[in-house]
């Protein structure tokens, strides 16, 4: 698993905190109104692990929006929120008051839009510094437990995930969620070459 | 026979498919725009080439939109905008009537960079009709909202109930505020009711409230006009985006609607038969209420005002929360 030394760390927090900056205003644009959203830390974790911090119960059921990533380094990067908090997120940029149990199949593009903006947020950042690029694919929803999402239970569940914990905030809303990335052994070594070059380079 | 070539089956297929599809190059020009988009927009691909988008359709200056080209272009990220975050953006018309009608298509649409070896990357812009789904939505929306009202409506009136009243205006004092738009509350109260139901007995003062309310739940006719039992005898009006003279013409013909009910009254001391006293509060710019409860407050004092000067009348008071901070 990947170490960071503090420095590291911060470098890191500090860059997605540019990415998810960019994505709040994107969204502010939208919906008229102030939208904040920031990375307090980040981590690396085995899927299995990333999978328990998002919820133990197998019945908590997370929504997720995934899009694949290719270029400097390969990943799948989600966006996790617990349902519920999906449900209230589109809600309020949406401004709707009917509330169904579910996220209905335009809410559920609504979501996909978000997690969009802010996933080309945080890799477009990136390619940014690595100055390397990064394709993407389009975004797709699923919804599930955290394993299913993540991968966990399958053979990889001991590949790496780089997880970012982002605080989202509108109209007096706190909302929490992760960003996670899964890399596999040649992503990680290839994300690691480039956050290495990039923090020699800083020094 | 001649074999179709492979570019010229592409070139098909693409004015086949029934999904608009926009190209542009790196510079932004129009390189490919396919029947789907002719028949929809009514501009033909030979007025469409070679021009942008923005020529084409200035409203589309937005940023979103040009974000989301600007991403594939240069960063070769997708974007997707959908429907209900970014109402219609394109002027497209599904039929001649809608066109008329000025009713859009509801679209989704996806921007995509196309990127081929050794050649410049482009943006294939895909817009898809969900008009259907959306309809769809509405429909269960409606139904459910339906469901919802009958847990919303006052047992006796049948008109919204208080809480009905308490989720609707959360949401109409978030758009208010999201929009800058005034906010007008009107607080109803029956005069000497107490009296009535004295003289008369609670069964005829229970017939009384439903016959007041029937009268002047219907008064404001917008769809985001709402008015319900606050409790006992008051009832409330909330109506968004209307400044002071609407909101007083409103309590000024809830007034007249009530007198012309003609209730007896042997024991009022305004009148012969029941009447109605209100009170309006304008909020001038919503940008500053937090709280509804501002806006109700200045309501009940315009209320006492019609009470201390002779009941039977409209009472107005105006709030600018932006000057009082």
């Amino acid at each position: 698993m990947l170490e960071l030394t503090e420095l590291q760390h911060d470098a890191l927090v500090e860059i997605f905190n540019m990415g998810v900056g960019n994505a709040a205003s994107a969204m502010s644009s939208i919906v008229n109104e102030e939208v904040t959203m920031s990375v307090p830390t980040i981590t690396f974790q085995s899927r299995a692990e990333a999978a328990s911090i998002l919820g133990n119960k197998e019945s908590r059921r997370i929504c997720g929006i995934s899009q694949h990533y290719q270029g400097a380094f390969n990943t799948d990067a989600i966006l996790m929120f617990p349902e519920e908090k999906s449900l209230e997120i589109v809600r309020l940029m949406v401004g709707d008051s009917v509330s169904m149990e579910e996220l209905t199949e335009m809410e559920q593009e609504a979501m996909s839009e978000i997690g969009n903006i802010i996933l080309n947020a945080c890799v477009g950042i990136l390619a940014n510094i690595f100055n390397h690029e990064l394709e993407g694919s389009l975004p797709s929803y699923l919804v599930g437990s955290s394993s299913e999402i993540l991968g966990a239970e399958e053979k990889n569940s001991q590949d790496t995930v780089l997880m970012l914990h982002i605080d989202f905030a509108l109209e007096s809303h706190q909302i929490h969620g992760y960003v996670a990335f899964l890399l596999d052994m040649t992503a990680m070594q290839d994300l690691q070459q480039h956050i290495d070059q990039y923090l020699s380079g800083l020094t | 026979m001649n074999q179709a070539t492979p570019f010229n089956l592409c070139n098909r297929v693409l004015h086949a498919v029934n999904v608009g599809t926009v190209v542009l190059d790196d510079n932004c020009n129009i390189v490919i725009w396919n029947q789907w988009m002719e028949r929809n927009s009514s501009i033909l691909a030979q007025d469409a080439m070679g021009k942008k988008l923005i020529d084409l359709f200035p409203e589309l200056n937005t940023d979103r939109l040009q974000n989301a080209i600007q991403s594939a272009l240069t960063s070769r990220l997708p974007s997707l905008l959908s429907q209900t975050l970014n109402k219609s953006p394109f002027p497209l018309f599904a039929t001649p009537k809608d066109a008329r009608d000025g009713q859009r298509m509801q679209q989704a649409i996806q921007v995509i960079p196309i990127t081929a070896h050794n050649a410049p990357c482009h943006c294939l812009i895909q817009v898809t009709d969900v008009s259907m789904a959306v309809n769809r939505e509405t429909i269960l929306r409606q139904q459910a909202v339906e469901l919802r009202s009958k847990t919303y409506a006052d047992g006796l009136t049948g008109i919204p109930n208080r809480r009905h009243f308490d989720e609707h205006a959360e949401n109409v004092l978030r758009l208010a505020k999201r929009n800058c738009t005034p906010l007008s509350l009107i607080m109803i109260d029956i005069d000497f009711f107490k009296h009535f139901n004295d003289r008369y007995g609670h069964l005829t003062g229970d017939q009384c409230l439903i016959d007041i309310a029937q009268a002047i739940w219907k008064i404001p006719g917008r769809p985001l006009d709402l008015v319900a039992r606050w409790g006992g005898e008051e009832f409330i009006a909330l109506l968004p985006d209307t400044p002071l003279e609407g909101a007083k013409k409103i309590a000024e013909d809830m007034l007249a609607a009530v007198n012309k009910l003609g209730i007896s009254h042997s024991m009022s001391l305004t009148a012969d038969h029941v009447s109605i006293s209100l009170g309006v509060a304008t909020c001038v710019s919503a940008k500053r209420a937090n709280h509804l409860n501002d806006i109700v407050r200045v309501a009940d004092m315009a209320l006492y005002e019609a009470k201390k000067s002779g009941r039977m009348r409209v009472a107005c008071r105006t709030i600018d929360l932006d000057a009082a901070n």
